[in-house]
């Protein structure tokens, strides 16, 4: 399996005036690429929830997304912490930790977590203190 | 191939390619100093027209000659030419002027545009939000660009198609009717002539309002005929209207548009019903072909509203509906895509990344794409030449 296409987008945190300019970005190029309809809105949605949840959670954060050619693209979503508490209760829909402010701007509505496994092929979480990575695969 | 209005006249051209550069598609390039539209990018939103200063690409609509070919010339009037008239008494006046081009009935849109608002509100979408699929270029640019979205709209005919269905059919017994359709937009001008849809158009011939407008002018002051407004039908062309409709949101102007349309892919805009797009600023009223001055327009047709009637016209659902939209697939393969990807990235990290037009392209990528599909060279890029970039650098 060789990696045909590398690309790394830089997330911050609490910049609620570009929340989703990387997910649109990720878009864009995917939907140049020409990958299927059906799959780009699996990758947009969870590439989106997961964008949001490293502006209003973590302290911004790092995407990496991988195309290779066995027709499987790879995301890696990288932040320094803090950390889920309880990764049981942050998995279930409407559990939430958001705040006010971040609910105000329509986000924080328990359902980004339990979504990105929803539509992703492949679904990985893992999270301390110092940090938590999600890790998705989507297959052409 | 797809056809659309947009008609270029070379002598009128003074090369300032502001037309590449205002299509938001990148449908508009230069070749061996002519301008190409490329159709298949098209969507008519009109961009190109709007911003060229000499006339050298028109909207190219069919003329009142054609009348004398029928036994029975019926014309459709949008309500967004009736936003241009100050009052109702205007208005008649003006359908009047109309008839008097030479056609034997004209008929008032609002009621249809009416019916599509209406029927927008009580349709229950498989996915949500459903998209309005009043305007052409909604439809188009959501078929070409934001193909996620596409079961999202709604299968329904444009007004003025459902009128020219049921009008074909009721006047069958008057012999050979010709079904003219008065055009404030460049995008519905192209619907007539050239559908995009399943099947063809009911429409026999699309008439420009920029073209007709003088020769109705003269027309007017000579009488009027009764019309009586649908009030909805105002409402279904314009978002701030529609905005008061709590699961309705409604955008104007293309940008806007295009970000309602980026969220939606998102997935985020679930707890609305309806996505009201119009890619003119001021909605319909905005129309490019459209005499006057949208604001003031927009301000008419508040007025209008007030005299005109809540009452609702009988459509039956044959005319009104249409078969679902279906994407335009790329049929290549992942591995096609993917090199022919790669490729382009490779000759578009050498060129500047200005976006400059310079060589007749909108942007260094699609600049790429015709240098990797053998029809440019690198050497075709003025900036590269001029060694500009070496010194910036």
């Amino acid at each position: 399996m060789t990696v045909l296409l590398h690309e790394e987008f830089v997330v911050t945190r609490g910049d609620y005036k570009n929340a989703g300019s990387v997910s649109s970005a990720i878009k864009d190029k995917l939907r140049t690429i020409g990958i299927d309809a059906k799959i780009l809105r699996r990758i947009s949605i969870a590439c989106y929830e997961a964008e949001i949840n490293m502006l209003i959670h973590a302290w911004g954060g790092l995407i990496t997304m991988d195309v290779s050619d066995d027709g499987t693209v790879r995301f890696v979503f990288k932040d320094p912490g803090p950390g889920i508490p309880d990764l049981d209760d942050a998995m279930t829909p409407g559990f939430s930790t958001a705040s006010d402010d971040a609910r105000e701007m329509g986000f924080g509505a328990g359902m980004g977590l339990p979504n990105i496994r929803k539509v992703s092929d492949d679904f990985d979480i893992q999270s301390s203190p110092e940090g938590t990575t999600i890790t998705l695969g989507f297959h052409l | 191939m797809k056809e659309s209005v947009v008609a270029y006249t070379l002598s009128k051209c003074v090369k300032c390619m502001k037309c590449i550069r205002a299509c938001p598609v990148s449908a508009i390039s230069m070749e061996n100093n002519r301008i190409i539209v490329n159709h298949e990018r098209c969507t008519n939103c009109g961009k190109c027209i709007e911003a060229c200063h000499n006339q050298g690409l028109v909207a190219q609509g069919s003329t009142l000659v054609d009348i004398a070919n029928y036994d029975y010339t019926v014309c459709l009037v949008p309500p967004a030419l009736s936003s241009v008239c100050q009052s109702r008494e205007n208005a008649e006046d003006l359908f009047n002027a109309v008839k008097l081009l030479g056609f034997d009935e004209v008929i008032d849109l609002s009621p249809y545009y009416a019916k599509v608002l209406q029927e927008s509100m009580a349709y229950r979408p498989v996915q949500k939000p459903a998209i309005v699929s009043m305007c052409p270029v909604i439809n188009r640019l959501v078929k070409t660009k934001y193909q996620i979205l596409i079961d999202h709209l709604i299968p329904m005919n444009y007004p003025a198609e459902t009128a020219a269905r049921e009008i074909r059919e009721a006047y069958a017994a008057r012999g050979n009717v010709g079904i003219f359709n008065l055009c404030e937009c460049p995008s519905r001008l192209s619907h007539a002539k050239y559908p995009y849809g399943n099947t063809g158009s009911e429409i026999d011939h699309a008439l420009s309002i920029a073209d007709i407008f003088p020769m109705i002018r003269t027309n007017l002051g000579k009488g009027r005929i009764p019309v009586t407004f649908c009030r909805d039908g105002f409402a279904a062309m314009d978002a701030a209207m529609l905005s008061e409709h709590d699961k309705v949101l409604a955008a104007d102007g293309y940008d806007k548009v295009e970000n309602v349309l980026d969220l939606a892919e998102f997935g985020r805009l679930k707890e609305f019903d309806l996505l009201y797009l119009f890619p003119c600023f001021n909605g319909c009223s905005g129309g490019q072909l459209l005499i006057g001055n949208s604001y003031l327009n927009h301000l008419n047709l508040q007025k209008l509203v007030r005299e005109s009637s809540a009452e609702t016209k009988q459509i039956d659902d044959r005319y009104l509906w249409r078969d679902g939209f279906m994407a335009e697939e790329d049929q290549r393969s992942f591995t096609e895509k993917m090199s022919f990807f790669s490729k382009v990235n490779e000759v578009l990290e050498q060129l500047p990344g200005y976006d400059c037009s310079a060589c007749g392209m909108r942007t260094c990528r699609i600049m790429a794409e015709e240098i990797v599909n053998g029809n440019r060279s690198l050497g075709d890029c003025h900036i590269l030449n001029s060694g500009t970039r070496e010194e910036t650098k």
